[in-house]
């Protein structure tokens, strides 16, 4: 049987996944560039935007666009507390502390889910339908083309977000020139505080539009988290489009190379890729403007 | 200099203070007989152990209001192992230095059995596990260790007799990497030939903790068309199920789906959805309470289980909640035959000489060669029908 | 249950003089004096079975505190090294019938073997991304592990590890078994003493001052850092070969990022470049996990919760406050009483 005929629908569902690893980085890249701090819970968002639908819609009972919307700002604010509870305390303390800190927090968000949801799985109602359409030989579903539609809107929305608006100028300010930055009185701490939020919420809208193809789970979040940070240093470390990009090329070859070799490998891949970046080329595929400094 | 953390060194410590003195009292009387429970209530098996302490809880408590054994209570002493080999061990060794506890329930799951059936064949304490045993453990011939589920012989027959009534020639068999699955794919394989039922076990397999299993079933699908396979047999545990049904349905693989007996469990059909429709198993008869025979010697002890589960959980009984009923029974039941001296001795073997007890989910009987307790018989035909589970026959094949 | 922070009060503050601590005090003969009757003095098995559990995490802190604690450099892969121990000693044992020893000093020989491999690569990165490389070669590890089941087991691990003996003496019980760990941590600690007052230990400590100024004074920072990063590994590889021993099984599931994170905790809650924290804080988290498991469901929350109370407590270690405040308010007083002297 030969590996290359599963290879649209596996290069399919890569390209889906790749969009959530998209969607991850951007929020590994926001709060990086906010604040040069890594965020290890950023997964949990993901998780917590599908988690915290899934209860509103099943077990309060709300409408289900009404549901996912409050769901997206009950994890902005959860970003938030992160923010406060956590990563403010510890600002100036060294980088093993604070990578401690936030996974710290990843556990502990992952395990009150257990706690309060349940450890099974969950999976959200299909946004338009459940039969997969057949495009060529390739089963697609609809939610598919969803998520694809929700990463390039979120794209737009944070280039905008960057270039158009004043807070956002002024994140990016605080990344890109500390000192200018303070001196022109912009707090960092703020801008830290608000990208937690935006992560958070892009995080969450992610998990939402995923949950439909993809069950989510306590311990999903972590794993994705991961794989979304790995997607952003292959990308290029610290760009938007690297994120993107990183995204797509990491989801696609981690599908494809379920072809080729026993499926149980499928989640090494995403870190032998990591390990050959980080050897071979740091700065990701389309480069980083912050590889050269002292902090990484 | 900040004051505050000069003190700061007695938070952690008056932290364990609190935790370490912060256990439950139990009201005195005739002296309790204590059964020690390891649970894995965090980890992936989180709600399943919890349907388990909630069954045994009002058993017991029920046991208790009508006297307890000989006027002595029942009294569990649950911890939680999280899933952890070291946990199961330290918890069921922690039990076993205890001298007032008689016996040990649990682990549930496969993975962790073997630890802890190894450390109660050292310690001489009764270790009673709720899920299946398997060939290898089964070798080994542990004298104190009983398993409570159909074992995966059992299971095994009465599905090729299901696929037999179907008229099934071929099954694709993909199972979990775990032993039990593994054991119920060979002996599915081994009893379906014998009945001219030709199984392939695929070479893929997935994780019990895995949540989309469709890479590996996009490898099998060019397998299920070529080889015009009749039904696919999901060989595994927990959530892994209902997700390989949907897996199946969205890749537009439509052949019929066989289950193990653990498809019997609460939460199958509403995580499926719409793609449990038609899929058909062999379980316990707790999973159909108000569907078995009228003159089925269990069926009241079922039903009045299933409507206590329902006025104190809110939820109906299940196969999960059947087993850890039907534990609490067998361990009363072989206490009470201790005759008001429960050592460790005299209770692992008056419960080695339980006969034909009925329990909710059957009629148990072990001895020195058998530990698992249930026979074929105590297995019903079910499938998914209109979001619930209901019984089938199959004339000749009961 | 008699609560046991008291054992953890008393064991000592970590210095805040590394090299004076390196050094054989009193103290360590008072310690190991504790440690010696502890098991004798409150013959229960559960504390005995719990304290190995804690003596195998102590060996774990020690070997990390010597990478993360002087050079300051995370790795979250450490429990991939301590598996790797512990898959040597099971296979070795249980396939090729090598006697215990011969396991055990196997075990942490693989264990270095592979810390040097995946080191001089991976050790080229610093900060975020040296923490991530190393978690990504933790993931791999275990899921070769799941996989490569001809080898390892799988998902179901290997059974049957014989118990440690060592010349027809068996460790069968627990407190056998209490002082072969405790005794292997002593000859650790020695080792890990020996290694700072040595040539190679204070270039430990100037890369752990700065990284630059060593490289001025012809100190091979990269080779330091590796080596720190062996040793860490060999010491886990000890561990691992001692928790088959113990567990008499080995499964894929005890090794993975929890465990990583667990022992780094141990390390930054010990005071990092310390030796005696991190073992001080070995002891405590393993009693708190004990602790928490009567609490079935709310274990984990509780447990995570608790870690970033202490993290933010004491992002520094557990002692260093408490002796510099203690210092500080004696001398405070002390400089207060002799100004009112000088007053008068």
């Amino acid at each position: 049987m030969t590996p290359w005929a599963h290879i649209p629908q596996l290069a399919f569902s890569g390209i889906t996944m790749g969009a959530i690893y998209a969607l991850v980085g951007l929020g590994f890249v926001t709060i990086a560039r906010a604040s040069q701090i890594i965020n290890f819970a950023q997964g949990e968002f993901v998780m917590l935007g599908g988690m915290i639908t899934f209860f509103l819609l099943k077990g309060v009972g709300l409408p289900y666009p009404l549901a996912a919307l409050l769901a997206v700002l009950l994890v902005v604010i959860i970003g938030f507390l992160v923010h406060i509870m956590v990563v403010y305390p510890l600002r100036k303390a060294s980088v093993p502390i604070l990578l401690i800190a936030t996974l710290g927090a990843s556990i502990f968000i992952s395990n009150t889910t257990a706690l309060v949801f349940g450890t099974l799985p969950k999976a959200l109602p299909a946004f338009w339908g459940n039969q997969p359409l057949q495009i060529r030989g390739v089963f697609v579903t609809p939610q598919s083309l969803f998520v694809l539609g929700a990463t390039f809107l979120l794209l737009i929305f944070l280039y905008l977000l960057s270039h158009r608006t004043v807070t956002g100028k002024a994140m990016e300010a605080s990344s890109t020139d500390p000192l200018g930055a303070d001196l022109s009185g912009i707090s960092r701490n703020l801008m830290a505080f608000l990208a937690f939020g935006v992560s958070a919420g892009m995080g969450a809208i992610a998990g939402i539009f995923i949950t439909p193809i993809f069950y989510t789970s306590y311990h999903a979040g972590t794993l994705v988290g991961l794989k979304g940070f790995i997607a952003a240093v292959l990308g290029g470390w610290g760009k938007n489009s690297g994120a993107i990009l990183g995204g797509l090329v990491l989801g696609i070859v981690e599908s494809l190379s379920v072809a080729f070799i026993p499926s149980g490998y499928k989640d090494a891949v995403a870190f032998v890729i990591l390990l050959l970046i980080l050897n071979f080329r740091p700065k990701g595929i389309l480069g980083s403007p912050f590889i050269d400094s002292r902090r990484w | 200099m900040k004051g505050k953390n000069g003190m700061g060194a007695l938070i952690p410590c008056l932290i364990l203070v609190c935790l370490s003195w912060a256990t439950p009292g139990y009201p005195a009387g005739k002296s309790p007989y204590k059964i020690g429970v390891n649970l894995e209530l965090t980890g992936p098996w989180a709600e399943v152990a919890k349907t388990v302490k909630k069954a045994m809880v009002m058993e017991v408590e029920r046991i208790n209001a009508e006297g307890g054994i000989d006027g002595h209570p029942l009294e569990l002493i649950i911890e939680d192992n999280g899933f952890d080999l070291g946990r199961v061990a330290a918890n069921i060794t922690k039990f076993s230095k205890n001298e007032e506890i008689i016996l040990v329930v649990g682990p549930f799951e496969d993975n962790l059995q073997a630890t802890s059936r190894a450390i109660a064949e050292r310690e001489e304490i009764t270790n009673i596990i709720i899920c299946p045993s398997n060939p290898m453990l089964r070798a080994l011939k542990q004298r104190w260790s009983f398993n409570i589920a159909h074992n995966d012989i059992i299971v095994s027959q009465r599905l090729v007799e299901l696929c037999s009534a179907r008229g099934y020639r071929k099954v694709l068999v993909f199972h979990a990497a775990h032993p039990l699955a593994q054991s119920l794919a060979e002996y599915f394989k081994r009893f379906g030939e014998e009945k001219g039922i030709r199984a392939i076990i695929s070479k893929e397999t997935h994780k019990p903790t895995d949540i989309d299993m469709t890479p590996q079933l996009i490898k099998l699908k060019p397998i299920i068309e070529r080889e015009k396979v009749d039904a696919f047999y999901a060989s595994t545990a927990g959530p892994p199920g209902p997700i390989i049904c949907k897996n199946l349905r969205a890749l537009g693989i439509n052949i019929p789906i066989l289950g193990t007996h653990a498809f019997g469990f609460g939460f199958i059909i509403e995580l499926g959805g719409e793609a449990m429709e038609g899929v058909e198993f062999a379980a316990g008869k707790t999973v159909v309470p108000y569907q078995l025979d009228e003159d089925d010697l269990v069926r009241p002890i079922v039903i009045d289980l299933d409507k206590r589960m329902k006025a104190r959980y809110g939820v109906g009984v299940d196969q999960v909640a059947g087993h850890a009923n039907d534990t609490a029974l067998l361990i009363a039941d072989a206490l009470k035959r201790c005759q008001g001296n429960p050592t460790r001795a005299r209770f692992r073997d008056a419960f080695e000489n339980t006969k034909a007890l009925k329990g909710s989910m059957g009629i148990y009987s072990y001895g020195p060669a058998d530990h698992d307790g249930l026979t074929k018989s105590d297995l019903v035909f079910i499938r998914i029908e209109g979001g619930k589970f209901k019984r089938i026959k199959f004339p000749g094949f009961e | 249950m008699l609560p046991l922070w008291l054992l953890s009060l008393i064991l000592p503050d970590p210095h805040l003089d590394l090299r004076q601590e390196a050094k054989f005090r009193k103290r360590d003969l008072f310690y190991s004096g504790a440690l010696f009757l502890l098991p004798l003095v409150w013959p229960s098995p559960h504390l005995r079975y719990v304290m190995i559990l804690a003596g195998i995490n102590a060996i774990l802190a020690l070997g990390l505190s010597l990478f993360l604690g002087y050079t300051g450099q995370i790795s979250l892969g450490h429990a991939a090294f301590f598996g790797t121990g512990a898959y040597t000693t099971a296979i070795l044992t249980t396939r090729y019938g090598f006697p215990p020893l011969a396991g055990f000093w196997a075990s942490a020989a693989v264990a270095a073997a592979l810390a040097y491999f995946v080191g001089r690569p991976i050790l080229k990165l610093k900060g975020y991304f040296l923490a991530l490389a190393t978690l990504g070669f933790g993931e791999i590890f275990l899921v070769v592990v799941r996989e490569a089941h001809v080898l390892t087991g799988g998902v179901i691990g290997i059974f049957g590890i014989p118990l440690f003996s060592l010349a027809g003496f068996s460790f069968d019980t627990y407190l056998k078994q209490y002082y072969l760990i405790w005794g292997v941590l002593v000859g650790l600690v020695l080792f890990s003493k020996n290694l700072i007052r040595s040539k190679i230990g204070r270039a430990f400590l100037a890369v752990a001052a700065s990284e630059d100024a060593a490289s001025t004074v012809g100190i091979e920072v990269a080779h330091i850092k590796l080596g720190a990063f062996v040793v860490g590994a060999a010491f886990a590889g000890f561990a691992g070969s001692l928790f088959a021993y113990i567990m008499s099984t080995a499964n894929p599931e005890a090794f993975g990022l929890n465990l990583s994170v667990l022992i780094i905790m141990m390390v930054i809650l010990g005071g990092m470049g310390n030796l005696y924290g991190p073992i001080t804080a070995a002891i405590f988290l393993t009693w708190l996990l004990d602790i928490l498991s009567t609490y079935q469901e709310y274990s984990m929350p509780i447990y995570a919760l608790i870690l970033i109370l202490l993290l933010i407590t004491f992002p520094d270690g557990f002692g260093t406050r408490l002796n510099i405040r203690l210092i500080y308010l004696i001398s405070y007083w002390g400089r207060k009483k002799r100004r009112e002297r000088v007053d008068l």
